[in-house]
């Protein structure tokens, strides 16, 4: 009786240990494929997966394994973290439900209490996803809290309020858990909000530091604003962005300036949006900035996901950073420094005779938006999106879902009251059978296209890549397909039944390999 | 008693004429491309009439400036300031006091017209008819006489939008498509719907097809081309416009 109490202590003991999800453990996400700790799969924001068992000689026998229909209707964009045998996935617009992910029975859901007035303006009420720590589960949500779940039970173990949604603040993003320190971004400047990336301390919710996108009187960066503009100056940062350990840096993208479409009331640069920050992940501060667009008049965001991988250019071993802007450039940058490497231009563009040394586009006069309508290329939700990208270290080739759309730009009157949208234009979309898209790869140090498969039209889903030598995306009339990381080559599809506008993920347990995608309100999970 | 407080709010907002240029100018950017300049009507309804179906009032009019009518293929176009919709409203408004267009043709005649020409072969009015082209039961409140002249003439010159209920993204409708198995059967029909990796088209007699691109040796998308024949060499200029004043008044417009 004695020595059965003390072996299930011990297994108790260590069960407890292995179900945590310690900082160490996520940085060395590479060597646990089998997992999916955070967003991106990884703190470099590759979104590959180094598992094998699929692969391009099996891929076209993949089946249903379960499929979980949401509870709350809406848009799905999250990306479902696993460990250790559950599934974590968030619901529009802010649930969290655990699953088991041997069967897709949910294990516990958890909604926050959101006001009926809630203010989101700029985007559908999507939530992308949560983060892990140790034995805590974080949720940014709509009404602008970040919240803490006891990852066994959902309890919910702390309630932050980030800031004040009658303002027009609120969060889609799936947060980022670093050593002890949970990151989160923003969403609002279509009201004219003032963007900030924050850190929580990861055991008691409390604030560590705060980073404003859009400098205060005095601050560096403030001369670019005319006048008070910088009050509203937008700048959000509403996609979970990337981490170097090493460097201890945090790099985020910045969003559009305040109002979107008409530049007037904001003379100069309007640092720091449209931008990508490299931030001290002790301290919050600014270590560089490279600005993609200056005074951005399209919306324009740059909250694309950073990639981080290392590479060879002009013979010297670098540590970069690209982005698959919006605006239609594919950018690399050392990621130490900030210094602009290069600039590739990736769909068709009309606004830009292309891009200086220094990094800064040279726009073409008559692009801005205009009452009677501008048309320019790429469209106002760009040659991407929040969507991901994916690296491959195998391959060493950047995959993205590249967008060929315009949009015909209007510039409207600029109109600030609090909680309301401050846009002050708009655009109409060109789309029908003159929009299109391709998945592309490219060299991800040189921006060199090496294959493109063609989609029907525009999506806004991401892309998977794996050591099966696979590449996973979705389109918007609900096609899940494979294609050959070489080539580009279409290995396997299958009709989901709605547009998939979420990111593809793949874990295994009890040793078989499974993919991820949500289509319409429901996830799916497929394997061999 | 309704009339007249309707008759005294146009009068008054007639009264700012700066209002009615700036909604003018709104208008010309934002609705004209549809709703053709002075809302003359086009692609969409026309606007320069008395009643508007679906905006009776000032407020359901604003509901629609905001919001579009996306299940009928309105889109938002932007979003728009209080002050803008105003504007909007008062410039949309004042177009239901121009004089609407005259020389119109007849309507009872443009229906024999209709019934000789064998219009029915291919599209439905109330219940009777051929399903190859799209159903003109209430085509009337859908596009304006400018579009439907055009479409009769020149069908080619813009393709259907907005009449299936396939949310497709706004893809061309009726799209020729001429296609080639890799057996070497050819199929000829209009596309019902597609996507990365499949096609479905439907033929002129009315046989649905359904392809994995995959299988096919070609598939030519005959953008510039209808399945429609053009009329402007077989009817004379009174017969279009009778048939234009004819599937005007589809669906209850006066």
């Amino acid at each position: 009786m004695k020595s059965v109490a003390v072996i299930s202590l011990i297994v108790l003991v260590a069960a407890s240990v292995s179900a945590q999800v310690p900082y160490r453990r996520i940085a060395a996400a590479d060597t646990d494929p089998s997992s999916w700790l955070t967003y991106s799969g990884n703190y470099q924001a590759q979104r590959f997966s180094a598992l094998t068992q699929i692969n391009r000689q099996n891929v076209g026998q993949l089946k249903t394994a379960w499929v979980y229909q949401m509870r709350n209707a809406g848009i799905v964009e999250t990306t479902p973290i696993v460990a250790d045998g559950i599934m974590y996935i968030t619901e529009p617009p802010s649930t969290v439900t655990a699953l088991d992910v041997r069967t897709g029975r949910p294990l516990w859901t958890y909604t926050p209490n959101i006001p009926p007035d809630v203010i989101i303006i700029g985007s559908p009420p999507v939530n992308r996803g949560v983060a892990v720590l140790d034995d805590l589960v974080y949720l940014a949500t709509v009404h602008t809290h970040l919240i803490a779940l006891d990852r066994r039970s959902g309890a919910v173990r702390w309630d932050t309020v980030v800031d004040d949604n009658k303002q027009g603040y609120y969060m889609t993003l799936a947060p980022m858990a670093i050593d002890g320190k949970i990151i989160i971004g923003i969403s609002g400047a279509e009201t004219g909000i003032r963007g900030f990336v924050d850190a929580y301390d990861a055991k008691t919710g409390k604030r560590v530091w705060r980073t404003y996108t859009v400098p205060a009187p005095g601050e560096p960066g403030s001369e670019t604003w005319g006048g008070d503009s910088w009050k509203n100056g937008g700048g959000s940062t509403w996609v979970t962005g990337a981490f170097d350990p090493a460097l201890n840096l945090i790099y985020w993208g910045t969003g559009n300036p305040g109002p979107d479409w008409n530049g007037d009331v904001r003379p100069g640069d309007n640092l720091y949006t449209c931008a990508l920050l490299a931030l001290d992940a002790n301290t919050g501060k600014i270590k560089w900035h490279f600005q993609f667009t200056p005074h951005d008049v399209h919306d324009w965001d740059a909250t694309e996901v950073p990639v981080l991988f290392d590479a060879t250019i002009n013979g010297r071993a670098r540590k970069l950073v690209a982005m698959a802007n919006r605006n239609a450039f594919y950018y690399v940058l050392d990621r130490e420094n900030g210094q602009f490497l290069s600039a590739t231009q990736y769909v068709k563009q009309t606004w830009a005779d292309g891009i200086d040394e220094k990094g800064r586009p040279k726009v073409k006069p008559g692009t801005e938006p205009s009452i009677e309508g501008t048309l320019v290329f790429p469209d106002i939700t760009g040659g991407a999106n929040w969507y991901s990208p994916s690296y491959s270290p195998q391959t060493k080739l950047f995959y993205h879902t590249a967008r060929e759309v315009a949009t015909t730009y209007y510039k409207g009157e600029p109109d600030y009251k609090p909680g309301t949208a401050y846009t002050a234009g708009g655009g109409r979309r060109m789309d029908g059978d003159v929009a299109f898209a391709a998945v592309k790869a490219w060299e991800a140090a040189t921006g060199k296209l090496r294959w493109e498969f063609k989609l029907l039209t525009p999506p806004m889903a991401g892309l998977l890549s794996t050591a099966g030598s696979l590449v996973f995306g979705g389109t918007e009339e609900g096609n899940f397909f494979a294609l050959d990381a070489e080539n580009g080559k279409p290995l396997w599809d299958l009709q989901l039944g709605a547009a998939i506008r979420s990111n593809p993920m793949s874990f295994a347990v009890d040793g078989k390999q499974f993919v991820a995608i949500p289509a319409g309100s429901a996830l799916f999970v497929f394997g061999l | 008693m309704f009339l007249s407080i309707l008759t005294v709010s146009l009068l008054a907002l007639a009264q700012n004429p700066i209002e009615l240029q700036q909604g003018k100018q709104l208008f010309e950017g934002l609705c004209a491309d549809c709703h053709g300049f002075e809302g003359t009507g086009g692609r969409a309804p026309s606007l320069n009439r008395p009643t508007l179906t679906r905006a009776q009032d000032d407020d359901s009019l604003r509901a629609i400036i905001r919001d579009g009518i996306p299940e009928r293929g309105m889109p938002r176009v932007r979003r728009t300031t209080d002050n803008e919709q105003r504007q909007l409203i008062a410039y949309v408004r004042s177009l239901s006091r121009a004089a609407p267009a005259s020389g119109v043709g007849d309507p009872q005649k443009g229906s024999a017209v209709y019934q000789r020409t064998g219009c029915s072969s291919c599209h439905v009015i109330k219940g009777e008819g051929g399903t190859v082209g799209p159903e003109l039961t209430i085509i009337g409140t859908q596009r304006g006489p400018d579009y439907l002249r055009q479409a009769i003439l020149d069908p080619a010159a813009a393709l259907p939008n907005g009449s299936q209920p396939v949310p497709s993204r706004n893809l061309d409708e009726f799209l020729p498509v001429r296609i080639m198995t890799r057996e070497g059967r050819e199929v000829r029909g209009a596309r019902i719907n597609e996507d990365t990796f499949t096609i479905q088209v439907r033929d002129s007699n009315g046989q649905l097809h359904s392809f994995r691109k995959a299988e096919l040796r070609q598939i030519e998308k005959e953008f510039g081309k209808s399945l429609m024949p053009a009329y402007k060499e077989r009817l004379s200029a009174s017969e279009v416009g009778d048939l234009v004043a004819y599937l005007s008044s589809l669906g209850g417009v006066k």
